[in-house]
């Protein structure tokens, strides 16, 4: 336990002074893994924990993404209250969608969650006056990237510790027990819909200001590029190969796949996409309970729920 | 906008479309019944099928029909063998590792396309023009998709009507154990099942190769009209997909008179959703 928490103070202490020595390639490549480690995290608190597996997890992040955008280039606001209004967006749009549509099951729900994000790329091509269409709108470049990744740093941490203090409260057993066994929690006087709701909410406002901050940073968003299925897929590609259902999982799910894909990226421009395709069959095959599991099993690390 | 020949006429080209839709969303139904698995690379299947006609007609002049024909084996095989080897083994486990297999399978089939054959469009010039019937002109190759597509499916809904593999397939969506217990080889079936709707996938490509320009992300486009189509004719239900896609057809169809393209597509999404809350289990399927 003393070597695992050293390991994760060193891993938070370079973290937190990356931006001072490294590369400026190091600072965008850690600023991208930060903004999945959040997208995986957050859908780790509503699917990870209640097994409703929403296949639209994008939208939220779309949701903040033009928010923020919109608010910065009309409004002109500054781009951390505009990021914090993109998640604020995200939860309220979301809610009344995740009452409605967690009333499905099973595959109903993720494919809901589907046509709910791929309604909202639509709305966003559609909707010009708002949101410049296909066209995209362009933000004011910005000058430095530091301001920025301290930001998404600091909504891993903020995203790592909700998803701590769900696995070790009970609020977070009574999702598990939805999860295994919704009628069970049922029967023994869960009020899962208000639970259900609940963890859905939470799971919404971060990937909306990780969206806002992304928008900020890449300073150009359309509706193509920013409410992309693969963004999901590759979310919870991550959370499952980590762990769906505990702490760390989402965390060392996003940092081996960004590592694995800025590797192979290098290596092999022309298929790397097919070599994420092979990614996924080998993870959903051979490692679906995910590393966190093989890890507590070979006890490399502590049978706990706080891990 | 209400000349009685143009609403005629668009509701017959959406009854025409409906029925190479139905061809498409057949196979993925079939795949669901029998597996509840959400094969999310039906459509990349379909593309591959739209591919092999493609190659067939431009690069030795086959007839695209015959390119169907011959498609339909290649594509059974295919199939089966992403079955037996890929697909078989998560029959059993939850519907997300299902449906996260199938999109890996989808994002390497498409990658491989496109590193085979590149992302340029392509299309088969085939039987262009149109007949003229009382006013309406209809498009002909149109009139041909529909009536093989009609053909298609009319021999698959009676072979799993009276065939005994196609009974045995309607026995092990009803229930998987009780087949097992009397006697079916579940395991086969599968492979057949998934094997039949990959030959459907590789036909409606065909068809759609001599309609619209295919490139290797062309699945993408169709696979939600192909989840919009099985939700709203009922999971399961091989007859309901064809109801569901003439539907479909025809909200796309009047969507596209009335507005523009983009609006015909938001069309799908929003009969998606309306029908997963009003009634999830679809016009003609059994309620869980």
């Amino acid at each position: 336990m003393t070597g695992l928490r050293a390991l994760g103070l060193a891993a938070v202490l370079a973290a937190l002074l990356l931006p001072a020595g490294a590369p400026a390639y190091l600072v965008t490549f850690s600023l991208q893994l930060f903004m999945y480690v959040v997208l995986a995290g957050s859908w780790n608190i509503v699917s990870g924990f209640t097994g409703y597996t929403s296949f639209g997890h994008v939208a939220f992040f779309g949701i903040g993404a033009y928010t923020a955008a919109i608010l910065i280039t009309r409004l002109g606001m500054a781009w951390p209250l505009a990021a914090l209004a993109g998640g604020a967006m995200a939860l309220v749009l979301g809610l009344p969608v995740g009452a409605i549509c967690l009333r499905l099951k099973g595959p109903y729900f993720a494919i809901a969650m589907l046509g709910f994000a791929e309604s909202l790329r639509l709305l966003a091509t559609l909707w010009t006056s708002l949101t410049k269409g296909g066209t995209g709108i362009t933000l004011p470049p910005i000058q430095t990237l530091v301001p920025t990744y301290y930001a998404m740093l600091a909504c891993v941490a903020a995203v790592v510790g909700v998803n701590y203090r769900i696995a070790t409260s009970s609020f977070g057993l009574r999702l598990l027990s939805i999860r295994e066994d919704e009628r069970g929690a049922e029967a023994i006087g869960i009020n899962t819909t208000r639970h259900k709701i609940a963890a859905f909410a939470l799971s919404t406002i971060f990937p909306g200001i990780v969206g806002g901050l992304y928008a900020q940073y890449i300073s150009y968003v359309d509706p193509s590029s920013i409410f992309l299925t693969l963004i999901t897929v590759q979310t919870i590609i991550m959370t499952i190969l980590g762990g769906a259902g505990t702490v760390l999982g989402p965390v060392l799910g996003a940092t081996t796949i960004s590592v694995v894909q800025e590797v192979l990226w290098a290596r092999f421009p022309h298929i790397h996409q097919g070599l994420l395709g092979v990614l996924i069959i080998g993870v959903i095959l051979f490692l679906p309970g995910g590393v966190v599991e093989v890890f507590k099993e070979w006890r490399l690390l502590p049978r706990v729920r706080s891990i | 906008m209400l000349d009685p020949a143009l609403l005629l006429q668009t509701a017959l080209s959406g009854i025409l479309l409906g029925a190479v839709y139905a061809l498409l969303a057949g196979g993925l139904n079939l795949v669901f019944g029998v597996m509840r698995i959400i094969n999310v690379a039906h459509a990349d299947l379909m593309m591959l099928g739209a591919y092999n006609t493609f190659w067939l007609f431009s690069l030795a002049g086959v007839n695209p029909l015959l390119g169907l024909l011959a498609g339909l084996p290649v594509m059974f095989a295919l199939g089966w063998v992403l079955q037996r080897f890929l697909v078989s083994r998560v029959v059993r486990s939850s519907e997300l590792t299902s449906l996260l297999l199938t999109f890996g399978i989808s994002i390497v089939l498409v990658n491989l396309a496109l590193y085979l054959w590149t992302g340029d469009y392509r299309s088969v010039a085939y039987l262009s023009g149109s007949v003229v019937v009382g006013g309406m002109a209809l498009s002909k190759v149109r009139l041909l998709g529909f009536a093989v597509a009609l053909a298609i499916t009319t021999a698959v809904f009676l072979f799993l009507r009276w065939n005994p593999w196609g009974r045995a397939i309607r026995a092990t969506a009803q229930h998987p154990d009780l087949a097992l217990a009397c006697g079916i080889d579940v395991d086969r079936v599968r492979l057949g099942t998934f094997g039949l709707a990959a030959a459907l996938a590789g036909a409606a490509g065909s068809l759609i190769s001599m309609m619209y320009s295919i490139y290797p992300e062309m699945g993408a486009f169709f696979l939600l009209k192909a989840f919009a189509i099985i939700i709203l004719g009922g999971r399961g239900s091989f007859p309901g997909a064809f109801i569901g896609a003439v539907i479909l057809g025809l909200i796309e169809s009047f969507a596209a008179l009335w507005t523009t393209a983009t609006h015909a597509e938001a069309a799908a999404y929003v009969m998606l959703i309306l029908m997963l809350l009003l009634k999830p289990s679809g016009l003609l399927g059994e309620e869980e």
